[in-house]
C-alpha cells in the first residue's frame, strides 16, 4: 500500500504541475507575470476553459475507458466502441446540413448519441439480460451503420458539411462558452463519481460475471447502469470535442500497468492520469507550432504510443 | 441438523426448455452432498436453481425456510459460496486481493476493509495452504495453486454453504485429491454443508456422504454411496457395464469400468 | 445559254461549300465537361451554354448550370458518366482531383487542369481555356474586366492613409477554428484592398488556427467564410474572450458575404473585391 501511496501523490503532483503548465503555455507566448494582468484576461479565461474542457475529456474518456474494459472483459473496449461516437456525428451533421451549427451543433449531437444509446440497448437486449457478446456486437454494427449514413450525407451536400465533419473525426478541445463546459462538466463530473462508487462491483465483475453475482454483485442491473452512465459520459464529451483517439483505450491500461486492476485506486488514478496526458497534448498541440493549432488526435497518437510501448518494455523486464 | 435448503417439486431449465423436472429433497446442515449423472442430465441446472442463479420454472425452493427467489443477493452471498467451474481471469490482480473480495458480500460499497477482514483472509489462504502464494498475480499460478486460491476466496466469504460445479476436472490426480482433502476437512471441522457436482464417481464415493444421481432431469436415486452406487443403478442409468467391489482403502464402492473385452470374458 | 449554266453551276458549288462548312462546325461544336464549380463558372463566363454537357453537383452558377447532366460530386466524378457523355474536353482543378485527371487521361480523354494559386494565374487559366474552347476574344473580354475592377479598387486603395488600414480575420470555419492565410485567393484580395491578413503568416491557404492568436492580433474586422444565419454573429460575441477584439466590439463582422465570390477561383473573385472592400471602408 505504501508503494501506491508514493504513485498516487506523485501523480497528483504532475497532474498539477501540468495544469500550469497548461494554462502558462499556448500558442501567444506571454511570460507568467504579465499573463495575470488585466490585459491578458481574455487569455487566461480561454486557456483556463481549454484546460478544464481537457481535463474533463481526459478523465471521462479514460474512466470510461477502464469501465468498458472491466465489464466487456476485452482488453479492445474503449469509450467509442458502443456506437455513442458515431450517434453524435450523426446528431453534428444533421445541424449542420439544417444550418443550424454553431449554437446548436452540441445538441443535437448529443441527441444524436442519446438515439445510439436507445438503438444499442434495444439490440444488445435479451428478455431482461444483456449479454456481453451481443452489446459489443450491437455497439459496433449502430457505429458501422451511423457511419455509413453520415460517409453518405457529407458526400451528398455541400463543402459545409466536410468542413463541419472534421471537427468531430479530429477532434478540438476548442471550447467557446462557459454554459457548455459547466453543462458537460457536471455530467461527466457525476458521472465520474457514480463509477468511483461502483469500483467494488467492478472489481468483482472483472474477475467474471458468475464469480460476481455469488459474491452478491446484480450483474445485470450494473452492466445496464453503467452502459448508460458511461454512454452519456462519452456522448456529452463528444457532443462539445469531437472524437479523441487513444485516451479511452491506452490509458487505461497504463494506469492498470503502474496501479494495478483494483477499481478502487485505478479510478481516481485513471481521471488524474487520464486528464494531465491530455493536458499536456492538448498545450503541445497549441503551442509547438504557432499560430497554427496541430490536430489533437495526432499529439495524442504520437505522444501516446512511445509511453506506452516504454511501460509495456519495462513490465516485461521485470517478469 | 438444520434444514438448510428445501425443494419441493422443482422444475427448472432456460427459457421455455425444461431440464429438471419434480425434484424434491431437502440439504441438512454439515451434509457433504454430491450430484452426480450423466452429461446433459441437468447436474448444473440443480446447481444453478439452488444457488439462486436460476429460478424454478415450477415448484418452491426455501433457504432456511425462506423463499429463496426473495432473498437478496447480497444477503445470500453472506451464507452461500460459489466455485464456478472456469476460473480463468484476466486482470492481474493479486492473489490477496482475490481472496479479499470474499468479504465484498460483508462490506458496504465505500467501506475499507478492516482489521478483521484481513485476519478472515489469511485464515482462508492458510487454511487452502496458499498464503505463501499472498502476493503473487493470479494470471502467474498453475491451474491447481488458482484453484486453491478461489477456494481461499470462497471461504472468505465465511459461508454456511459451499457450491462447487466440477472442481476436479482441470486437476490432475494430485491436486484432485488435495481439494477434495481440504473440502472435506472443512466439512468436518467447521460444518460447513458442501454440495458438489462430480462426474467421476469413485471421487463421489469416497468424499461424499451422500449422493443425488440425476438422469433425464429426474433424481433416480438419492442415499448414500453404498445405496447409490449398485452396479444395476450405474448400468442402467450410464448405459454401460461395470463392476462395483469395495475399496479396499475406505470400505466405500468402486466402481470398474468393464471395456468391450473384458466384457467378453 | 453557257454563260447560265456556268453561273448555276458556281452557285451550286458554291452552295455545296457553304453547306460542308455549316455541317462542318455543327460537327465541331464541342462536348465540354467541368468537373468543379469554379470552371463551371469560368465557362459560362465566356458565352458556352450547349456546349457544356456535364457539371457537378455542386455547380451552382450561373443558374443555368443546374439545370445541366450532372456527372457526380467534385471529389467523386463518376467516370461511367463521363464517358457516355462523349466529351472533347474535360476541365478538372488541383490536388483533390489529381486521381481522376489520372484516369481520365489513362482512358485517353483530353482534360485541363485548371489550378491557380494567384489572381494573375487565375486570369492565364481564364485565357487558356478560351483558347481550348474556342472563345479566345471573349475570356480576353473577361479577363479585362476582372483587371478594371481591380484597377479601380487599387485606385480608392492608394487614397487610404497607411494607418487607416484595417486588420482583417478571415474565419472559414468555426469549430475547429479554420482560417485562411498566404497562399489563398481571398489573403490576395485583402492584400488588394489595402488590408492586413492576421493570418497571413500561415504556412498554408487554410490551417487550423489558435483563438488565442486571434485574440492577441485584435483585427479589426472578420469576414466569415460561410453562409450562417445571424445566429452565429450573436455566438461570436458570446465567445469566451473574443468579446474585446476590435472587430467584435465595434461589430464588424461580416457574414452577408457569399463565400465563392472570394474563396472560388473564377471569374467573380474581382467581384468578391468589390464586397470587401464595400465592407471594409463604407462601414
Amino acid at each position: 500500500m505504501m508503494r501506491t501511496k508514493r504513485k498516487l501523490t506523485l501523480l497528483i503532483l504532475i497532474f498539477l504541475g501540468v495544469v500550469f503548465f497548461g494554462i502558462c503555455k499556448g500558442s501567444v507566448s506571454i511570460s507568467i507575470t504579465e499573463l495575470f494582468t488585466e490585459a491578458n484576461q481574455q487569455i487566461l479565461h480561454l486557456r483556463v476553459a481549454r484546460v478544464m474542457l481537457a481535463i474533463l475529456v481526459g478523465s471521462g474518456l479514460g474512466v470510461c475507458g477502464v469501465t468498458l474494459q472491466a465489464i466487456l472483459k476485452n482488453p479492445l473496449a474503449e469509450p467509442y466502441l458502443l456506437g455513442t461516437s458515431s450517434g453524435a456525428g450523426f446528431g453534428a451533421v444533421l445541424a449542420i446540413i439544417l444550418g443550424v451549427s454553431g449554437t446548436f451543433l452540441p445538441f443535437f449531437a448529443f441527441a444524436g448519441a442519446l438515439l445510439s444509446i436507445v438503438l444499442v440497448y434495444n439490440l444488445a437486449r435479451e428478455g431482461e439480460t444483456i449479454p456481453v457478446q451481443s452489446l459489443i456486437l450491437s455497439g459496433v454494427i449502430v457505429a458501422i451503420t451511423l457511419s455509413g449514413i453520415i460517409v453518405f450525407l457529407v458526400s451528398i451536400f455541400s463543402n459545409q458539411t466536410l468542413h463541419g465533419i472534421m471537427w468531430w473525426l479530429l477532434g478540438s478541445l476548442q471550447i467557446y462558452e462557459l454554459r457548455l463546459l459547466v453543462t458537460v462538466g457536471l455530467i461527466v463530473l457525476a458521472g465520474l463519481v457514480s463509477i468511483f462508487v461502483l469500483s467494488q462491483d467492478l472489481n468483482a465483475i472483472s474477475i467474471g460475471e458468475e464469480e460476481a453475482f455469488h459474491l452478491g454483485v446484480n450483474t445485470e442491473t450494473l452492466k445496464k447502469v453503467l452502459f448508460l452512465i458511461t454512454s452519456l459520459i462519452t456522448g456529452a464529451l463528444v457532443s462539445v470535442s469531437g472524437m479523441i483517439g487513444f485516451v479511452g483505450l491506452i490509458v487505461p491500461h497504463m494506469m492498470r500497468l503502474i496501479f494495478g486492476p483494483n477499481h478502487k485506486i485505478l479510478i481516481p488514478a485513471t481521471c488524474l492520469g487520464a486528464a494531465a496526458f491530455l493536458v499536456v497534448c492538448d498545450t503541445l498541440s497549441r503551442s509547438l507550432i504557432p499560430p497554427i493549432e496541430i490536430p489533437i488526435g495526432v499529439i495524442t497518437s504520437l505522444l501516446g504510443a512511445p509511453i506506452f510501448i516504454i511501460l509495456l518494455k519495462r513490465k516485461q523486464k521485470i517478469k | 441438523m438444520k434444514t438448510i435448503l428445501e425443494l419441493d417439486t422443482v422444475s427448472g431449465g432456460y427459457g421455455r426448455e425444461t431440464v429438471l423436472k419434480d425434484i424434491s429433497f431437502s440439504l441438512e446442515g454439515g451434509e457433504f452432498l454430491g450430484i452426480i449423472g450423466p452429461n446433459g442430465s441437468g447436474k448444473s441446472t440443480l446447481l444453478k436453481l439452488m444457488s439462486r442463479a436460476l429460478f424454478p420454472q415450477k415448484g418452491k425452493i426455501r433457504f432456511k425456510n425462506n423463499d429463496l427467489s426473495t432473498v437478496r443477493l447480497k444477503d445470500l452471498a453472506q451464507e452461500v459460496a460459489f466455485l464456478a467451474q472456469d476460473t480463468l481471469i484476466s486482470f492481474s490482480f493479486s492473489v490477496w486481493e482475490i481472496v479479499l473480495m470474499g468479504r465484498i458480500p460483508h462490506l458496504k460499497r465505500l467501506q475499507f476493509e478492516t482489521k478483521k477482514d484481513f485476519l478472515i483472509a489469511e485464515k482462508s489462504l492458510s487454511f487452502t495452504d496458499s498464503l505463501h502464494l499472498k502476493d503473487k498475480k493470479i494470471n502467474q499460478l498453475s491451474a491447481g495453486e488458482r484453484q486453491r486460491v478461489i477456494l481461499a476466496k470462497a471461504l472468505a466469504q465465511e459461508p454456511i454453504l459451499l457450491f462447487l460445479d466440477e472442481p476436479t476436472s482441470h486437476l490432475d490426480i494430485g491436486h484432485q485429491v488435495q481439494i477434495l482433502d481440504l473440502l472435506k476437512r472443512l466439512n468436518r471441522q467447521t460444518n460447513l454443508t458442501i454440495v458438489v457436482v462430480l462426474h467421476d464417481l469413485n471421487l463421489a464415493s469416497s468424499y461424499c456422504n451422500r449422493l443425488l444421481l440425476i438422469n433425464e432431469g429426474k433424481i433416480f436415486k438419492d442415499g448414500s454411496p453404498e445405496e447409490v452406487l449398485t452396479y444395476q443403478t450405474i448400468e442402467t442409468v450410464y448405459k454401460t457395464v461395470v463392476v462395483v467391489n469395495k475399496n479396499p482403502l475406505s470400505s466405500k464402492p468402486y466402481i470398474i469400468l468393464a471395456s468391450q473385452d473384458e466384457q467378453r470374458q | 445559254m453557257k454563260k447560265i449554266i456556268l453561273v448555276v453551276n458556281l452557285i451550286l458549288i458554291v452552295s455545296c461549300f457553304f453547306q460542308n462548312l455549316s455541317s462542318a462546325s455543327d460537327k465541331q461544336r464541342q462536348r465540354i465537361i467541368s468537373l468543379a464549380p469554379a470552371t463551371t463558372e469560368i465557362l459560362f463566363s465566356l458565352g458556352l451554354d450547349e456546349e457544356i454537357v456535364g457539371v457537378t453537383t455542386f455547380c451552382n452558377y450561373p443558374l443555368a448550370a443546374e439545370k445541366k447532366e450532372k456527372v457526380g460530386t467534385f471529389s467523386q466524378p463518376n467516370i461511367e458518366k463521363i464517358l457516355s457523355l462523349k466529351p472533347d474536353l474535360v476541365l478538372a482543378t488541383g490536388l483533390e482531383q489529381a486521381y481522376i485527371v489520372g484516369k481520365l487521361k489513362q482512358i485517353g480523354l483530353k482534360v485541363y487542369v485548371s489550378d491557380p494559386s494567384t489572381i494573375g494565374e487565375l486570369m492565364n487559366s481564364i485565357k487558356e481555356i478560351g483558347h481550348l474552347t474556342h472563345r479566345e476574344s471573349e475570356a480576353s473580354v473577361v479577363v479585362a474586366g476582372m483587371e478594371a475592377k481591380i484597377r479601380q479598387i487599387s485606385e480608392k486603395v492608394k487614397l487610404i492613409d497607411q494607418d487607416k488600414k484595417p486588420k482583417v480575420f478571415i474565419e472559414i470555419w468555426h469549430d475547429p477554428l479554420m482560417a485562411a492565410g498566404q497562399g489563398s485567393f481571398v489573403d490576395e484580395l485583402i492584400t488588394l484592398v489595402g488590408g492586413i491578413n492576421i493570418a497571413h503568416d500561415t504556412p498554408r491557404a487554410y490551417s487550423y488556427f489558435s483563438p488565442e492568436q486571434v485574440i492577441e492580433r485584435n483585427p479589426d474586422c472578420i469576414i466569415f467564410g460561410y453562409m450562417s444565419d445571424p445566429e452565429n454573429q450573436i455566438n461570436i460575441k458570446g465567445r469566451m474572450g473574443w468579446d474585446k477584439i476590435k472587430a467584435v466590439k465595434a461589430n464588424h463582422l461580416y457574414n452577408d458575404i457569399n463565400p465563392d465570390l472570394f474563396l472560388r477561383p473564377g471569374p467573380r473573385l474581382a467581384d468578391g473585391l468589390e464586397e470587401i472592400y464595400e465592407r471594409l471602408y463604407n462601414k
